[in-house]
């Protein structure tokens, strides 16, 4: 049983919900989002992860031309650092001005194409965790000149300045990989609760921002009175406008317990690590993913190549019976695609696999030149693009025919990305720090000592 | 089969479209396996077959219908064998247009130690495995007839022009005259391949004389000035230039190589030549540099942090057009400042930046010969690129008096 037809209508903001299945509100649904002056677009979908303000290795013409993404989510880490000789500088982004079609400074400063919507956070995703942590009234961030306090109320008023379409109220996040003891998340859920309080006393009403709040990634039971309070408090001033969920296995509870915030749009920033955790988030119910994996696929020389529906299974068999299953990716740099003339992935119509084919990414990857990871970003976005295009189009079939072809894809592909064997391009400071020491080197280093001169002559410096 | 202003050979037709009335300045259209060039020309160089960053779609859209690519680079990676069986590097890259290649003979010398050059070719030690390898004109036109550059270069003895030792100087010369030779005979597809002979000699100028008319003899179907910008005086340079293209004939394509500065393209086309490649343009732009009109601006000063204004003023490229343009991207200073050296966006901005200001200068120069009105470019180009006639380079005076123009001349 499907209702039809659920709107949600803002001056900035609309989401119509199409279809859902009535049973118990945690499933998938197909959805329709679109801010004032964008494009809306089709959910359930996705949106690109940028690194100061550029989608990885794609410049803006590249993006409006070859990609289908419909929106960026942007850090303000990322463009708040303090330059030791200029430590007392206003971040320049806070100065820009707007042109009739860059319309906010935020689109403006990182020119980004018009139509596309931007989601403004505090951290990058996945943020490098803080040796600081947060306090009452501020958190931890990393810029590129090293971690920084930033106030709620500074980061508060950066979001009122730079206007993005979607921005996500500070959240007491503490980004680490082990679960925070039980004392720790009563007081995420504490703090997070007063700051998006204080958020929405302090937001300018007229503003176009619509407000996407935080859900912890803790258990419902110790989150229960700030998501109560956005239910019954914030919903009704029409001043939250959707949900950013960092873990989406709570969404069964939040449908349980609070039926209200069912008919708002959901932002995951989960970081699912494969295409089969998407299925299964997209199953809960999200709506909107931010998939960090499809830059760092990109980096490691691998064209994504899955698809959904899932093709049948290549020995005609139906079992799941392992030995046979499809790798989610090409990893480029291995030797067999070295003169191969095919596509990236086969029926892929991206700029990539229409003008290039395998043994000259392979070729850019050996040599290390840098439009290996614009052309691998172009296909990586694409094969996203179309994986959500389709599970929109079995969706619209129904839940049963999503459900099947979601079991179906698990059955045929491989649970886990291969490694990558390619060098990866240079990393900088803001991406990552090293926690504690011995992690390695990721690249081998391009200088060395004159004396040990490397035989391996084919480093940076050797071009005319 | 030459007419008074076209001249034709198997895979290349030249022809002379316009002549600047008072210097060598000349305006032509070269017409090649993979289209149609207009010269004078600036070729962007893609080492490994790939313009740093730009995908083929983009280089085209700056107007570029002839880039390079480096015979040593792509010998090396991805290596004779794989160019055979993908088909030559127009297919490898996805370049629908002209490619010219080097010989492989300059990078032997600029980059490796213990390179050794005897008659039968250079000798040096492999950067794979440091095991003795050596580079012949007849290995060199195989690995260009490989790659099926439309234009393809001659292995040439090079030395620092600055090279004190006269008879070394001679024997390179004499050498690259018999290499040529060998290179004629080793190409195996001149139906569609050029193959340019390279003018060596130093800077003595009585030899490079000597060398034009020997390589004339050969009769290819372009001619290239090698040698130079390795360092020596920029005066040395223009007289080089001025003494070789005076003996050319009128009918066939003049490429200076490796030259790319803005001021000595407008220079050396006031000398009479046609074409011109440099890495300078890419390379400084992945350091953070733009090139304009008005000079060479290092997008990483804290000057540029809060500028708003495109790259360049009035510029037509992709990145500096305003969004509300058709094509038109709307990037700002501050933007490429926050992102030079940080993220690759940055340098691929300023690389089709740069190159597109490197081809419009050629473009704008091009127009100007057309309409007679070249000198009137130079007065100009000078006026614009420097705060005052004092800071004009004497290099570049003496050179533009010696063909008839006066840039201190009201």
């Amino acid at each position: 049983m499907t209702v039809d037809d659920q709107i949600l209508e803002s001056a900035a903001m609309r989401f119509e919900i199409l279809k859902t299945a009535l049973k118990d509100g945690a499933t998938a649904r197909l959805g329709r989002l679109g801010f004032a002056g964008r494009l809306p677009f089709d959910t359930p979908n996705f949106i690109g992860v940028t690194s100061r303000g550029a989608l990885p290795h794609l410049t803006p013409d590249n993006v409006s031309k070859h990609l289908q993404v419909s929106g960026a989510y942007m850090a303000l880490e990322d463009f708040i650092e303090r330059p030791q000789a200029y430590s007392k500088r206003t971040p320049p982004i806070f100065e820009t001005p707007m042109t009739a079609k860059h319309d906010t400074p935020l689109h403006r400063f990182t020119a980004m194409p018009p139509s596309g919507t931007t989601v403004l956070s505090a951290r990058r995703l996945p943020a490098v965790q803080s040796p600081m942590g947060n306090t009452n009234a501020s958190i931890s961030v990393f810029t590129s000149t090293g971690f920084q306090v930033l106030t709620t109320n500074e980061y508060l008023s950066a979001v009122q300045t730079l206007r993005p379409d979607i921005a996500i109220p500070p959240a007491d996040l503490t980004h680490s990989p082990i679960t925070p003891n039980s004392k720790r998340a009563l007081r995420m859920a504490e703090r997070t609760d007063e700051w998006v309080v204080e958020w929405f006393s302090k937001l300018s009403a007229d503003s176009r921002i619509s407000t996407f709040a935080p859900v912890l990634p803790i258990a419902y039971s110790i989150q229960w009175e700030y998501i109560s309070r956005l239910a019954e408090d914030c919903l009704p001033t029409s001043q939250l406008s959707g949900l950013a969920i960092y873990d989406p296995d709570l969404l069964p509870d939040l449908a349980e317990h609070c039926a209200a915030l069912l008919p708002l749009p959901r932002l995951a920033l989960s970081n699912p690590p494969t295409p089969h955790h998407i299925l299964r988030h997209i199953a809960l119910g999200i709506d909107v993913f931010t998939l960090p994996f499809i830059n760092t696929m990109s980096d490691a020389g691998l064209a994504l190549d899955f698809t959904f529906p899932p093709p049948p299974r290549p020995d005609g068999s139906s079992s799941s019976s392992s030995g046979s299953l499809l790798p989610l990716a090409t990893d480029l740099s291995l030797p067999h695609s070295a003169t191969s003339l095919t596509p990236l992935s086969l029926n892929c119509r991206c700029y990539a696999c229409t003008s290039h084919h395998r043994a000259y990414i392979h070729h850019l990857l050996s040599a290390r030149e840098m439009l290996g990871w614009t052309l691998l970003q172009i296909h990586n976005h694409a094969v996203v693009s179309a994986f959500f295009a389709g599970v929109r189009e079995t969706l619209a079939r129904g839940q049963e025919a999503f459900e099947v072809a979601a079991e179906q894809f698990t059955q045929i592909y491989e649970p886990e990305f291969p490694e990558g064997a390619a060098q990866r391009p240079r990393a900088r400071g803001y991406q990552y720090k090293s926690v504690g020491g011995g992690e390695g080197k990721r690249n081998k280093p391009a200088w060395g000592k004159l004396e040990a001169k490397e035989k391996d002559g084919d480093s940076e410096g050797v071009k005319r | 089969m030459a007419s008074n202003r076209t001249f034709t050979s198997p895979a290349l037709t030249f022809e002379l479209v316009a002549r600047c009335s008072k210097t060598r300045a000349r305006a032509s259209i070269l017409t090649l396996p993979h289209g149609t060039v207009n010269l004078p020309i600036f070729m962007p160089v893609a080492t490994q077959a790939s313009l740093k960053g730009l995908t083929p779609e983009q280089l085209e859209s700056t107007g570029c219908r002839l880039c390079l690519n480096n015979t040593y680079h792509l010998g090396l990676k991805p290596g004779q064998e794989v160019l055979d069986a993908v088909g030559g590097a127009h297919k490898l890259q996805g370049w629908k247009h002209n490619i010219l290649t080097d010989s492989g003979g300059f990078q032997m010398v600029s980059l490796l130690e213990l390179a050794n050059i005897t008659e039968e070719g250079v000798r040096f030690l492999s950067p794979h495995d440091g095991s003795p390898m050596l580079l012949t004109p007849e290995h060199s036109m195989s690995l260009q007839n490989s790659i099926g550059s439309d234009i393809m270069m001659q292995l040439d003895d090079v030395l620092v022009t600055t090279s004190p030792d006269k008879a070394r100087m001679r024997e390179a010369m004499e050498r690259s005259v018999r290499w040529l030779d060998r290179c004629i005979a080793a190409h195996k597809h001149p139906d569609r391949q050029n193959l340019f002979c390279i003018i060596q000699g130093g800077l003595d100028l009585d030899m490079r004389r000597e060398c034009c008319r020997e390589m004339l003899a050969r009769d290819t179907p372009g001619i290239a000035i090698g040698g130079l910008s390795g360092g020596e005086a920029k005066d040395d340079f223009c007289k080089v230039v001025a003494a070789c293209t005076e003996l050319l004939p009128d009918l066939k394509p003049r490429y200076v190589m490796g030259i790319g500065y803005p001021e000595d393209l407008v220079v050396s086309v006031a000398l009479g030549a046609d074409m011109f490649d440099c890495v300078w343009p890419t390379r400084t732009a992945r350091f953070g540099n733009a090139i304009t009109k008005h000079g060479m601006l290092n997008m990483k000063r804290e000057m540029y942090a809060t500028d708003f204004g495109p790259i360049e003023e009035g510029c037509g490229c992709p990145c500096c057009r305003p969004i509300e343009e058709e094509g038109g991207m709307g990037i700002t200073r501050a933007f490429v400042h926050h992102n030079a050296a940080k993220e690759t966006v940055a340098a691929h901005l300023l690389t089709l930046h740069n190159v597109w200001y490197q081809l419009n200068l050629m473009r704008q120069a091009r127009e100007a010969i057309i309409e007679d009105r070249f000198p009137a470019f130079v007065h100009e180009f000078f006026r614009t690129l420097y705060p005052d006639r004092d800071s004009y380079p004497s290099w570049a005076v003496t050179a533009l008096r010696d063909v008839g123009i006066d840039l201190l001349d009201t």
